[in-house]
C-alpha cells in the first residue's frame, strides 16, 4: 500500500542561469503607519526595484477624527480646543487662523496689545515648531543628539506657553476676541533673554548639523521640487520658499500687525545643492527662525500696557456669509473656509485647508528614482504633521 | 549620498570634501562632547524631583459642590460633553444658602459628574462658572485600572475626602 506522503521522485526544478529569463517584478514595501521616519501614523507603500523607489503612494486616514464634521456642532468657542489639534506642534498658529476668521465675520475689534501679544505668542510657536522639524529631520537622518538640543530650548518656550495659557501643547489660549490672559513683565523679559540665547544656539545647530559633511550628502541634490512643481501642486510656506519663490502671506498680504514689522523672507539659495533640494527646505527654516526673533524683539519694544481682550458678546452668533481666511503657519498656508448660515450659534460648515495635505500630494512626484534613504530624507524635509492632514 | 557623487569628483575635489568630512564631524563631536562637563542637566528626575506646576496650569478639574448653584453653564460650554449634572427643586419652606460670593442656591445639586477620561482639559467649563467653584487643581497623577473609575461624582464622601489635596493653595 502507498503511503499517503508518498509523492514519487520530487520534479526537477529547472534553473535558469541567464539573466534575461529571470523573473523580476517590482517589490512592494510598506513605510509606516508606525516607521520612525514617517512623523505620525502616515503610510506610504512603496514600489521598490532593489534599493530604487519606482513609486510611492501615501495611505491617509490614520488620524482621523472627523473635526470639521464634529465643529459643526460646537459652538464657535467650543471649536477652539478642537482646532488646537490640528497641528499639534503649532497650536497657536492654528487657534490665530480660526479666531481670525470668526472674528472677521462677527466684526470684532482686537486691542493692539491683544494683537502685538498674539503676533509674539505665534512668532515663538514658530520657532518651536521650526525647532522640532529640526530635531526631527536630524534624527530622521541618524543624528539624535540634535533632537536634544532642539528639545531643551523648545521646552523653554513650552514653559513660557504653560504659565500664561495653563497647557504646554494644546492651549486654548487664543479667543475670540483676544487672548485669554496677559503676559507679565517678567514673563516678557524671559522672552527676551531667550532671544538672545536662541541665536547662540542657532549658531550652534549650524556648526553641529547644516554644514556637517554627512548632513550635507544626505540631503544636498536629494528630493528636488522645482518651482513649477510648486506652483502646480500648491505647496507654501518653507516648500515654496526653498525653491527659491519668494512667498509669504506675512509680507505678500499683511494680516494683523505685520506690515508694521520689518523682517526678511529667507528663501533657498542653493550655497549647498540645487535651490528646492531637501537642504535648502531645511535652512529656509532654520533662517527663519532669525527672522522670527527679530519680529519678537520688534514686538517687545512695541508692547504698551492695555486690554488683551476686545468686547465679544456673551453668545456668539454669526450673522449669514462666509469668509475664506489664510495665514502663515510653520509648515505653509493654513486657511479657514468659514460657511455660517445666519443667527446660528454653530458653524454650517467649517472646510480646512492644510499646507500638510498638499506637500504630501507632491511625495509620488519627487520619490521615482530616489534611493530608498533619500525618500526618507525628502519625506523629513518637508515636515509634515499627520494630524493636520487626516483633520 | 546623491547620484552623481561618485562621477564628478576629481583628486583634488575627493580630498577636499574628505578635510571637510573630518573637520566638520570634529566639531560636531567637540559641542556634544562640550556637554559632558560644561553644561548642567536640564531633565527633571521626575518621580523624585517634581516640577513646581505654574500657577494657570490645567490638571484635573474639581468641583466645590457647597459653591455650585446648578446653573449648567459649565455643562453647556464643554465641548465634549462630560460634565454631567442633575438638581431637583428645594423643597418648599427650606431655607436658601447663599454662596461664598453671595449668590443663592436656589436648586439643590443631586449629581454633579465628570469623566475625566472624556475631559480634553480645554478649561472653557472654568470660565463660565459664575461662582468660580469649578477650577483646574494642580493634581496630575490619578491614573486607574478601569476607566469607569475616571469618573467623578464630586457629591461622593470620597472625593470629598481628597479635596485637600487638590485644591490649589
Amino acid at each position: 500500500m502507498q503511503s499517503r506522503w508518498d509523492i514519487g521522485e520530487p520534479e526537477k526544478p529547472t534553473i535558469n542561469i541567464e539573466t534575461e529569463q529571470l523573473k523580476s517584478e517590482l517589490l512592494t514595501l510598506n513605510m509606516g503607519p508606525q516607521h520612525p521616519a514617517t512623523h505620525g501614523v502616515l503610510r506610504i507603500e512603496i514600489w521598490t526595484d532593489s534599493e530604487i523607489v519606482a513609486h510611492a503612494i501615501p495611505h491617509l486616514g490614520y488620524l482621523h477624527r472627523c473635526m470639521e464634521k464634529h465643529s459643526e456642532n460646537l459652538d464657535f468657542r467650543g471649536v477652539i480646543p478642537f482646532v488646537d489639534r490640528l497641528d499639534y506642534l503649532a497650536s497657536m498658529n492654528m487657534e490665530w487662523t480660526y479666531v481670525a476668521a470668526v472674528e472677521k465675520m462677527l466684526g470684532t475689534e482686537v486691542p493692539r496689545r491683544g494683537e502685538l501679544i498674539r503676533i509674539m505668542t505665534a512668532e515663538l510657536q514658530r520657532i518651536a515648531s521650526h525647532l522640532m522639524a529640526f530635531g526631527t529631520y536630524a534624527l530622521d537622518l541618524g543624528a539624535f543628539s540634535p533632537f536634544l538640543y532642539a528639545f531643551e530650548e523648545r521646552e523653554k518656550i513650552l514653559r513660557l506657553f504653560e504659565e500664561v495659557s495653563g497647557a504646554r501643547l494644546l492651549y486654548n489660549y487664543f479667543w475670540i476676541g483676544g487672548v485669554w490672559n496677559d503676559w507679565t513683565d517678567d514673563q516678557l523679559q524671559r522672552v527676551s533673554a531667550f532671544c538672545d540665547n536662541m541665536e547662540e544656539e542657532a549658531k550652534k545647530y549650524h556648526e553641529l548639523v547644516s554644514m556637517n559633511k554627512i548632513f550635507v550628502q544626505r540631503t544636498a541634490n536629494v528630493g528636488v521640487f522645482s518651482k513649477e512643481d510648486c506652483f502646480t501642486y500648491g505647496a507654501s510656506g518653507p516648500v515654496l520658499r526653498g525653491s527659491g519663490v519668494k512667498w509669504d502671506l506675512r509680507k505678500v498680504a499683511p494680516y494683523s500687525l505685520y506690515s508694521e514689522f520689518d523682517f526678511d523672507v529667507p528663501v533657498g539659495t542653493g550655497e549647498v545643492g540645487v535651490v528646492g533640494d531637501c537642504w535648502n527646505r531645511y535652512y529656509v527654516r532654520m533662517r527663519e527662525v532669525t527672522q522670527s526673533i527679530k519680529i519678537i524683539r520688534q514686538v517687545l519694544e512695541k508692547l504698551e500696557p492695555g486690554q488683551v481682550m476686545g468686547k465679544v458678546p456673551k453668545v456668539i452668533k454669526l450673522p449669514k456669509g462666509e469668509v475664506y481666511l489664510r495665514h502663515e503657519c510653520p509648515r505653509g498656508e493654513l486657511a479657514f473656509h468659514l460657511v455660517s448660515e445666519g443667527d446660528a450659534k454653530q458653524p454650517f460648515r467649517l472646510k480646512v485647508k492644510s499646507p500638510c495635505f498638499t506637500h504630501i500630494s507632491m511625495l509620488p512626484h519627487v520619490a521615482p528614482g530616489q534611493m530608498i534613504a533619500d525618500f526618507v530624507a525628502t519625506v523629513g524635509s518637508i515636515d509634515i504633521v499627520l494630524g493636520e492632514v487626516d483633520r | 549620498m546623491s547620484a552623481n557623487f561618485h562621477e564628478t569628483s576629481s583628486f583634488r575635489e575627493y580630498f577636499s570634501g574628505l578635510l571637510n568630512g573630518i573637520t566638520t564631524t570634529v566639531k560636531g563631536m567637540w559641542i556634544t562632547f562640550r556637554y559632558v562637563w560644561a553644561v548642567k542637566p536640564v531633565s527633571i528626575e521626575y518621580p523624585e524631583v517634581r516640577e513646581v506646576l505654574p500657577e494657570r496650569a490645567r490638571m484635573r478639574l474639581f468641583n466645590d459642590v457647597q459653591n455650585c448653584i446648578s446653573c449648567t453653564q459649565c455643562a453647556m460650554a464643554c465641548p465634549v460633553d462630560c460634565i454631567y449634572i442633575a438638581s431637583e427643586k428645594l423643597p418648599e419652606g427650606s431655607e436658601i444658602k447663599k454662596t461664598s460670593n453671595g449668590q443663592a442656591i436656589r436648586l439643590k445639586l443631586t449629581q454633579f459628574t465628570i469623566d475625566t477620561a472624556l475631559c480634553c482639559y480645554c478649561g472653557l467649563c472654568t470660565t463660565v462658572c459664575p461662582t468660580e467653584c469649578l477650577t483646574h487643581s494642580h493634581d496630575y497623577e490619578f491614573s486607574q485600572y478601569t476607566i469607569d473609575a475616571m469618573k467623578y461624582d464630586y457629591l461622593a464622601p470620597d472625593v470629598r475626602a481628597w479635596r485637600d489635596r487638590i485644591v490649589k493653595a
